[in-house]
């Protein structure tokens, strides 16, 4: 009895102090060693990684991405899409407030919108194209209609460029002109609805936040977060390892060994829906690559898992044609030929490429950017190839004469690529789609663009899946690229620093810091 | 005195004649690399062509190179350095932020560099061949053959990481916003070591040119002269050697403090301080033409004017000189 009745006193104190160690603290702040400086404050009007990484503390969206990219609700408290898939409507939170005071309504959201809709060159642009009207029948309600259905939509509302902006202060006129969104003063000193208020800004070396005590989601635990830009990895993970930062966002896969056996630092690790490809020259300049058999003897002569283990070390060897972090549109039976040297020179002979004198079959160039990374995968791929008497030639290039050279001239063999392919598969349709943006191999099939094109327009998940599985058993039969691998996102922080937003799915956007806080 | 201001009005005009070769030269040798901000500001993950249209239509990079050429001379006559396509900026706006951060760490050092090259050199001669010499020159070969940015490393691991004295990074302690006295104190506890590095990686430089040209004027004949009618090895030394030797360092440090503006890249890079060189870096990677070129019309400006002052200063420290 004295035995129970202890047993049971000591899991109550193990749940009791389990409970009170997980009670969030107040108070403290938290430095960020940052990668990037951002342009600027306005987060729809240009392409900006450094600073999408930062806008989520002090701007909301009318639907938010989780870290698992689920489309979550934010300043849109609940929606509904009508069984056609041309009406969104959203209702909004009341009481929201904007940073300097002002009433959040849905004349912002239609305001934000609208000048989207109107810059051709704000990133969220090209989504809004098959968006007919957007109307606020009062000042908590939003309808958004569309010209043809397009299902890829919210995840797209939820994604980059489409902050909520404050129309009282940007809807503004100087010597009766209206201002551009950007030149506003206000793109110095942003004011959003977010859980931090802008403090400060000195470029190159920080961003300074406060919290925002009004947040609608609740009042944040941090005082204060502070994303200290280090553009050095090894002085950003120096600068962490004594204290000068809380969490490490300029990591590099080397690091990560040493860092796992430090005392007191998580690492933590997630699958990231980007991947590593090698995409072949199918229909820009003139390439071997163009005759599908060349393209399978490459698949075959390549060892994706050697490739791996040697270069990129951390993620996972990729199986199909799409990321499994999107897994209801992945398709596990569309497969990526297996390592087969001998099955590879076959083909090669009958594509007419025999042995020359000189043991070569013929050459070709594998364009890349600088990067330790892609430097190893492109000196392993060289390798591989030289055994089917492919001879490569390696061309690295810094990322404007990169972008030049490979998706503005098509001039390369082959060419390795990353990238987001979410948060929706429609991001495909960039990707393999004819004529589009990130399309560098110059792919095309007309039976892939009618599939893209039809999936875009089911909202059913289930049925939607069938028309992506479909695209994916048609490209590891084209083969215009030869995936490689799956990227991970690396998170590397303090053990005192609890609930980072990638913990609270469902709960917070990935990029909002409300319900972080130090225990300590 | 005449003859000076017509030198210096000279010099003046040709200094406006070059610095406008110089920004013809870049202007088009800036155009001619491969790539353009356009592309690169909207990279790799969302290129699309109707945004490509539509940012260069904005910032007029649609139009033919020439036209825009003599669209930014005309900007620059007027004082207008430009604006920044990445940033949405005045190109002056982003240059003023960064030239006091630059300004402090770079001519602190070349201050610092100057005094201890040129004592070490002279202390070394005074000297004579002892042991002394063997070993500051031993370490000034090795110093000047450390590549700045592996030293600014290992300054980082044995002074902040290991022995705990410095921070790793930055200008400010950001956990605690300090004000007044106590933030110009973290602001010098942060300087100690971007500026450490710098200095003695720039000392070798005076140590060597002061050194070679002591003992240069140790061989001149005036020197075999008074040694002759017996004026001391001291006074020789003290009042005729040194005044004699210092010509040829302070030049170079007249072209240092003219670089001063540029500011040190690597060193910059790996402290993470918000230098110009490291806006420079940025804007050649982002192909951010006129930001470029406003920090190169800048650093035309101030070798030229440096170069014009160190020759004012070294005509009134050598009478010999005359400048015509």
């Amino acid at each position: 009895m004295k035995k129970v009745f202890l047993t049971f006193f000591l899991i109550s104190v193990v749940i009791f102090v389990g409970i009170a160690g997980m009670t969030p603290k107040k108070g403290g702040t938290m430095v960020i060693a940052y990668w990037g400086d951002p342009i600027s404050f306005n987060p729809d009007a240009k392409i900006d990684d450094a600073g999408s990484g930062i806008y989520g503390c002090i701007f909301s969206r009318l639907v938010a991405l989780d870290a698992d990219y689920n489309v979550i609700p934010d300043l849109a408290k609940s929606w509904e899409v009508s069984k056609d898939g041309l009406t969104y409507t959203f209702h909004l939170r009341k009481g929201v407030k904007w940073q300097d005071g002002q009433p959040f309504t849905a004349a912002d959201v239609v305001w934000t919108f609208e000048q989207i809709m109107s810059h051709k060159e704000a990133p969220a642009h090209a989504h809004f194209a098959r968006v007919k009207s957007i109307e606020a029948p009062n000042d908590y309600t939003v309808v958004i209609k569309m010209k043809k259905p397009y299902s890829p939509f919210l995840g797209f509302l939820a994604w980059y460029g489409t902050y909520i902006m404050p129309k009282h202060l940007y809807d503004i006129t100087k010597g009766g002109s209206p201002v551009d969104w950007l030149n506003n003063p206000h793109n110095q000193k942003p004011i959003g609805t977010g859980p931090f208020e802008f403090v400060k800004w000195v470029k190159g070396a920080y961003v300074m936040l406060k919290k925002n005590p009004d947040y609608f989601l609740g009042e944040p635990y941090l005082d204060r977060i502070v994303f200290k830009e280090i553009p050095d990895q090894n002085t950003a993970l120096q600068t962490f390892l004594n204290g000068g930062a809380d969490y490490d966002e300029n990591t590099n896969v080397a690091q990560l060994g040493i860092l796992k056996k430090t005392p007191h630092v998580v690492v933590y690790t997630k699958p990231s829906p980007s991947r590593y490809y090698l995409a072949f020259n199918v229909g820009r300049r003139k390439s071997p690559f163009h005759n599908k058999k060349v393209r399978f003897a490459v698949a075959y002569a390549l060892n994706r898992k050697d490739i791996f283990d040697k270069a990129i070390k951390y993620g996972k060897v990729a199986e199909g044609f799409y990321t499994p972090a999107v897994s209801w549109a992945y398709n596990p039976n569309a497969k990526i030929p297996v390592h087969n040297i001998q099955l590879a020179k076959k083909l090669l002979d009958e594509a007419g490429y025999p042995v020359k004198s000189n043991g070569i079959r013929f050459k070709a160039t594998l364009v890349y950017f600088q990067g330790q990374v892609w430097s190893d995968m492109a000196t392993i791929i060289k390798e591989q190839l030289a055994q089917i008497g492919i001879k490569v030639k390696l061309e690295e290039y810094e990322i404007a004469t990169y972008i030049q050279k490979v998706l503005k001239a098509g001039d390369f063999d082959l060419t390795l690529l990353d990238g987001f392919q979410g948060p929706d598969p429609d991001n495909l349709t960039l990707r393999v789609g004819t004529g589009k943006d990130i399309n560098v191999m110059g792919y095309s099939n007309p039976e892939v663009d009618k599939l893209l094109s039809e999936g875009s327009q089911v909202f059913d998940i289930k049925e939607r899946a069938k028309y992506y599985f479909k695209v994916q058993t048609i490209l590891s039969q084209d083969l215009p690229i030869y995936p490689i691998a799956e990227v991970i996102n690396r998170y590397v922080y303090k053990d005192y620093v609890e609930d980072l937003p990638y913990k609270l799915v469902g709960v917070v956007a990935y990029n909002n810091y409300a319900k972080t806080w130090l225990n300590k | 005195m005449e003859n000076m201001i017509k030198y210096i009005l000279r010099r003046i005009v040709s200094i406006a004649i070059m610095i406008f070769l110089v920004m013809t030269a870049n202007f088009f040798i800036i155009h001619a690399a491969p790539g353009d901000p356009v592309t690169v500001m909207t990279g790799l993950e969302q290129p699309s062509k109707e945004i490509v249209k539509a940012l260069d239509e904005k910032y007029g990079l649609d139009k033919p190179i020439v036209v825009q050429y003599f669209k930014y001379i005309e900007n620059l006559s007027r004082g207008d350095l430009g604006y920044s396509y990445v940033y949405d900026e005045p190109c002056w706006d982003l240059i003023k932020e960064r030239i006091f951060p630059t300004l402090i760490i770079t001519i602190t050092s070349s201050v610092l560099a100057f005094g201890i090259g040129l004592y070490l050199a002279i202390f070394v001669s005074h000297l004579g061949k002892k042991y002394g010499e063997s070993i500051v020159s031993l370490l000034s070969y090795i110093l000047y053959a450390t590549p700045s940015f592996w030293l600014a490393l290992i300054m980082i691991l044995v002074f902040s990481s290991r022995l705990k004295l410095f921070p790793t990074s930055g200008m400010l302690n950001l956990r605690y916003s300090y004000s007044g006295i106590r933030e110009i104190i973290d602001f010098i506890h942060h300087l100690v070591l971007p500026v450490s590095t710098l200095t003695l990686i720039q000392i070798p430089v005076f140590y060597r040119i002061t050194k070679t040209s002591i003992v240069q004027n140790q061989r001149e004949d005036y020197t075999i002269t008074l040694t002759a009618i017996g004026v001391s090895k001291e006074r020789l030394f003290k009042k005729y050697i040194i005044k004699n030797a210092i010509i040829p360092p302070l030049t170079i440090f007249g072209i240092m403090l003219g670089f001063s503006i540029t500011g040190a890249v690597l060193i910059e890079i790996v402290f993470a301080w918000p230098g110009m060189g490291r806006l420079m870096l940025d804007a050649v990677f982002r192909r951010d033409y006129q930001l470029l070129l406003g920090i190169y019309f800048l650093m035309a400006l101030f070798i030229s004017v440096a170069m014009l002052v160190t020759d004012i200063l070294i005509a009134f420290l050598d009478p010999r000189v005359r400048l015509t």
